[in-house]
C-alpha cells in the first residue's frame, strides 16, 4: 500500500522527512555514477593510450582539438540560474507566498528547457564524431548523460510548476524542498562535467 | 493469499490502473520492440566504414530499450509519476487497489505495492532464476563429465557458462533481500509497509523487464565472454552482448531503487522503542547489503553504458586503438564486483545470526561484535577490488596494498564466525534444518574464506589465477555460505509467509543431499584446480578426469537435493501442516501478527520494550 494510504495516520512532515531521505539515497547512487564518470575521464586522460586522447593530425584527419570549455560552463550557468529561480520559489512557499512559488517554478522550468536546447545544440554541432579518440568519447559521455539529467529536471520542473499552479502546495511544501535537492545536485553534476572538460 | 482486509473500501472506478497487468505489459513491450526495430531498420543509415556490428547494435539496443519502456508502461509503473505531473495524486481507493486489496491471486500479476505480495513475487522469481541457472550448471557439468567434452558446441558452451554466471549472481543478490527483505523486514521492525511502496513494486518489475533482453540475447549469439564481460572481448562479441548490457543496466536500477527504499524504511519507520540496540541483526544485514549496493551498482551500470557506446556508437572507452583501455573496464567492473560478493553474503549470514538465538535459546553472542563485523566487511569491501586484477598487469605497485586490504577483511569476517560459534556454545540446540545450516555455513565459509586468503596472496594467485580453484572458492562462499543461509531463511520464515510449516522430513533430505553433493562437487573442483585445470574450458586433459567426474557426480546430487526442496516448497505450501502463530517461539515482531498478515500488518503499531535476543533471561 502506498504512502498516501497512511496519510491519515501520519503528519506531512513525517512523510516529507522520509521522502527527503529516500531522494538523498537515490542521489547517493547518482553521485557514485557521476564520480565514476569523472574517474573514467581522468583515467583515460592520464593514460593517453597510443597518444589517442587527442589524436594528432593525419593525412586523412585534422588534429582533434578540445571543445572550448565555455560550452560546459554555459549549460551549468543556465542550470544554476534555474536553481536560483527554484530557490526563490521555495522561499516564497515557505513564507506562504504562492505567487512567488508559481513564478519561481515557472522560471526554473523555462531555464531547464533552455539548458536542454543548449545541450542538444552542443552535441549536434560538436566538430568531431564519436570515433575521434578518448577525449571525444568522454565529451559525449558527459554531454549525453547531462542531457538525460536535464530531461529528468524538465519532467520534475513541469510537475512542480503545474502543482504550484493548481495550489497543491498550499497545505505543505515538502515536495518543493525535495525538488530543490534535485536541482542542487543537477547543477553540481553539470559543474563536475564542465570542470572535467575544462582540463583536456 | 497473504493478507486480509481490515476495512471495506468502495470499488475503484474503471481507471487505467485497473486495466494494466503483466499481460498488458508483455503485449505493450513486445509491440514497442517490434515497432522500434522496424523503424530502426528502415531509417538508420548504413555504416560508412566496415565496423563490427555498429548499426546492428544500434538497432538491437534501441529495440531492447523500447521493450523496456513498453513493458514498464504496460505494467503501470508510469501511472504514479504522470499523475504527479498532472497534479492528480492517486486517491485512497486507487492506492488500496494498488495494494492488491480484494484481488486474490491476480495481485501477483499486477503492479502491486503491498510489501508481502512483492516478497512472494521475489521468492517465486528467485526460484525461477535458480532453476534456470541450475539447469545451465547441469549442462556445464554434463559436458565436463568426459575430458573431450563435445556434447555442447563450444560457442554455445561459452554462452551457457556466461549466462549461468550472471543469472546465478543476480539470483544470489536478491535471494535474501528480495523475498525476506520485503516480506519479513517491514513487519520485523514494526512498520505498516515499506517507505515507498510504489518503488518496491518498481524494483521487482524491473527485474522481470530485465530478464527478457537476457533471454533475447541468447538468440543473437549469446554471452560468449563469461559473466564478467571483459572488454575488448565484449565489444567484439556477438549481438547477444547487447542483451547482457541491457539486463545489467535495468537490474542496476532495480538494485538502487530497492537500496534507497529498504534503507529509508529501516531508518525512518522502526517501531517506537526499537532503538538501534534493539533492532534485530537481520535488519543490519539487509541494510548493510543494500546500502553497499547503492554506491557500487551505479559503477557497474556506467561500465555497461560505456560498453554499449563502444559497440553502438564506436566510441573508444575500452578500445586501445582509439585511446581506450581494457583496464578501465576491469576497474569499473570490480569496483562493483567485489562489494557485490558481500551484498550477497552479509544478509545470508545475518539471517543465520537471527536464527541462531532462536534455535539455541541463547542470547546472540556479542551483538556489538556482530555489528562491527558487518560494518567492517562493508567498509573494507570497497577497498579490495584490484585483487581480481593482480595478473592483468594493471598497477603492480598497488598489489601489496590490495593484498593487505583483502587479507584484513578476514578479521571482520572472523567476528561473524565468533558471534555464531559463541551463540551456539552451550546452547540448548533445537535440531532443525536452519540449525544445521548454521553448522554448514561455518564449515563451507571456513573453506571458502581460507582458500580466499591464498587467492588474495599475490604469489599464490600467480599460480591459481584463472584455474578451477577460483571457481571452487567463490562457489564455497556464494553457494556454500550464501545459499545455505538463504535456504535456512526459507524454511525458518516459511510459516510466516505461507501460514504452513515446511515439511520437516523433506527439509532434512534436501539439506543433506545439497550439502554432501556440494562438498563432493567443489572439493573435486579444488583438486583439479590445484592440479592446473583452467576454468571456462569445455574440454580438458585426461589427467583431470577423475576430479571432474567427482564434481559432476556431486553436481547431480545437488540437483536432486534442490528438486526435493522444490517439491517441499510446493507440497508444504499447498497442503503442509498449518503453522501455529509463533512456531519457533521467537521474540521478533514478525511472529506477532499471525497469518494471514493483515493488509497494514498491525492494527496498532507495536512498542518495543526489550531486545530481541533475551533468551534465558528472567522476564524476557
Amino acid at each position: 500500500m502506498s504512502v498516501e494510504t497512511h496519510a491519515h495516520h501520519e503528519h506531512p512532515d513525517v512523510v516529507g522527512s522520509r521522502n527527503r531521505l529516500g531522494v538523498v539515497l537515490l542521489l547517493v547512487a547518482d553521485i557514485a555514477f557521476a564520480l565514476s564518470m569523472i574517474f573514467v575521464y581522468f583515467y583515460l586522460r592520464q593514460q593517453n593510450v597510443n597518444d589517442m586522447w587527442l589524436p594528432a593530425a593525419t593525412s586523412e584527419h585534422p588534429a582533434i582539438t578540445p571543445l572550448a570549455s565555455g560550452a560546459g560552463w554555459t549549460v551549468t550557468a543556465i542550470a544554476a540560474f534555474g536553481l536560483l529561480a527554484h530557490f526563490y520559489g521555495l522561499k516564497g512557499v515557505r513564507a506562504g507566498n504562492q505567487t512567488q512559488l508559481k513564478l519561481g517554478s515557472l522560471v526554473a522550468l523555462v531555464a531547464s528547457i533552455a539548458a536542454i536546447v543548449y545541450q542538444f545544440n552542443t552535441i549536434a554541432t560538436a566538430p568531431f564524431t564519436f570515433s575521434d579518440g578518448a577525449y571525444v568519447s568522454c565529451f559525449y559521455m558527459f554531454a549525453i548523460l547531462n542531457f538525460v539529467h536535464i530531461m529528468l529536471t524538465i519532467f520534475i520542473s513541469l510537475g512542480n510548476w503545474n502543482r504550484a499552479r493548481l495550489g497543491i502546495y498550499k497545505s505543505d511544501h515538502w515536495h518543493v524542498d525535495i525538488v530543490n535537492v534535485w536541482w542542487v545536485w543537477m547543477v553540481v553534476s553539470s559543474l563536475l562535467g564542465a570542470f572535467a572538460l575544462s582540463h583536456p | 493469499m497473504t493478507t486480509v482486509m481490515s476495512k471495506p473500501v468502495s470499488a475503484p472506478g474503471k481507471s487505467i490502473i485497473e486495466k494494466l497487468n503483466f499481460f498488458t505489459a508483455l503485449a505493450l513491450g513486445a509491440l514497442s520492440a517490434i515497432v522500434v526495430w522496424r523503424l530502426a531498420l528502415q531509417f538508420l543509415p548504413q555504416d560508412t566504414e566496415v565496423r563490427l556490428f555498429t548499426r546492428e547494435d544500434k538497432i538491437t539496443l534501441l529495440s531492447m530499450t523500447a521493450w523496456f519502456v513498453g513493458f514498464m508502461t504496460g505494467i503501470g509503473a508510469l501511472v504514479g509519476p504522470f499523475r504527479w505531473l498532472m497534479g492528480k495524486d492517486l486517491t485512497h481507493e486507487e492506492n488500496m487497489f494498488l495494494a492488491g486489496k480484494d484481488m486474490g491471486v491476480k495481485r501477483y500479476f499486477r503492479y502491486t505495492t503491498d510489501h508481502k505480495v512483492v516478497g512472494i513475487q521475489y521468492l517465486v522469481i528467485t526460484m525461477l532464476i535458480f532453476g534456470i541457472g541450475g539447469i545451465l550448471a547441469m549442462l556445464i557439468r554434463t559436458n565436463l563429465g568426459t575430458p573431450e567434452g563435445g556434447w555442447i558446441h563450444p560457442q554455445a558452451y561459452n554462452s551457457i557458462v556466461g549466462t549461468h554466471g550472471i543469472v546465478m549472481i543476480v539470483g544470489t543478490i536478491i535471494m535474501v533481500t528480495g523475498p525476506f527483505g520485503n516480506f519479513i523486514m517491514p513487519i520485523m521492525i514494526g512498520a505498516r509497509d515499506m517507505a515507498f511502496p510504489r518503488l518496491n513494486a518498481l524494483s521487482f518489475w524491473l527485474i522481470v523487464a530485465a530478464a527478457v533482453p537476457l533471454l533475447w540475447g541468447q538468440f543473437l549469439g549469446g554471452i560468449s565472454t563469461g559473466w564478467t564481460a571483459y572488454n575488448p572481448l565484449a565489444s567484439q562479441a556477438p549481438l547477444g552482448m547487447d542483451g547482457y548490457i541491457m539486463f545489467i543496466c535495468i537490474f542496476a536500477i532495480s538494485t538502487m531503487v530497492a537500496g534507497a527504499n529498504i534503507t529509508t524504511t529501516v531508518v525512518k519507520m522502526r517501531a517506537k522503542g526499537m532503538t538501534w540496540n534493539r533492532t534485530p541483526i537481520f535488519i543490519y544485514g539487509v541494510v548493510a547489503s543494500v546500502a553497499l549496493a547503492l554506491p557500487a551498482f551505479p559503477v557497474f551500470f556506467l561500465s555497461q553504458v560505456l560498453s554499449a557506446m563502444d559497440r553502438a556508437l564506436d566510441t573508444s572507452f575500452y578500445n586501445t586503438a582509439g585511446g581506450g583501455s581494457g583496464w578501465l573496464y576491469e576497474n569499473l567492473f570490480w569496483i562493483m564486483g567485489h562489494p557485490e560478493v558481500y551484498v550477497i553474503l552479509i544478509p545470508a549470514v545475518a539471517a543465520l545470526m537471527e536464527m541462531a538465538p532462536v534455535f539455541t535459546r541463547n542470547p546472540l553472542f556479542s551483538f556489538n561484535v556482530a555489528i562491527m563485523g558487518i560494518a567492517g566487511i562493508s567498509g573494507l569491501s570497497i577497498l579490495v577490488w584490484a585483487h581480481h586484477m593482480y595478473m592483468s598487469g594493471w598497477a603492480p605497485l598497488l598489489n601489496t596494498p590490495f593484498m593487505l586490504t583483502t587479507e584484513l577483511i578476514s578479521i571482520p569476517t572472523g567476528m561473524l564466525f565468533l558471534v555464531l560459534v559463541g551463540t551456539l556454545w552451550r546452547g540448548r540446540l533445537w535440531m532443525t534444518m536452519p540449525t544445521m545450516s548454521i553448522f554448514a555455513l561455518l564449515w563451507n565459509f571456513m573453506i571458502g574464506g581460507i582458500t580466499g586468503i591464498y587467492l588474495s596472496d599475490v604469489p599464490a594467485d600467480a599460480f591459481l589465477h584463472g584455474s578451477m580453484y577460483v571457481t571452487a572458492h567463490f562457489h564455497y562462499t556464494l553457494m556454500g555460505a550464501g545459499l545455505t543461509g538463504a535456504l535456512a531463511a526459507l524454511v525458518y520464515w516459511f510459516p510466516a509467509m505461507t501460514g504452513r510449516m515446511f515439511d520437516k522430513k523433506l527439509s532434512w533430505i534436501s539439506f543433506w543431499m545439497v550439502q554432501i553433493g556440494f562438498n563432493i562437487a567443489f572439493i573435486g573442483m579444488f583438486t583439479v584446480g590445484l592440479a592446473g585445470q583452467p576454468r571456462r574450458v569445455e574440454a580438458y586433459a585426461s589427467t583431470f578426469n577423475t576430479g571432474n567426474m567427482i564434481t559432476t557426480g556431486g553436481a547431480y546430487l545437488i540437483m536432486t537435493g534442490m528438486l526435493v526442496l522444490l517439491y517441499g516448497v510446493i507440497s508444504s505450501w499447498r497442503s503442509g501442516v498449518i503453522a501455529p502463530k509463533n512456531p519457533w517461539q521467537a521474540k521478533t515482531l514478525e511472529w506477532t501478527v499471525g497469518y494471514p498478515v493483515p493488509l497494514e500488518n498491525f492494527d496498532v503499531l507495536p512498542v518495543v520494550t526489550s531486545d530481541p535476543y533475551g533468551y534465558g533471561k528472567a522476564k524476557s
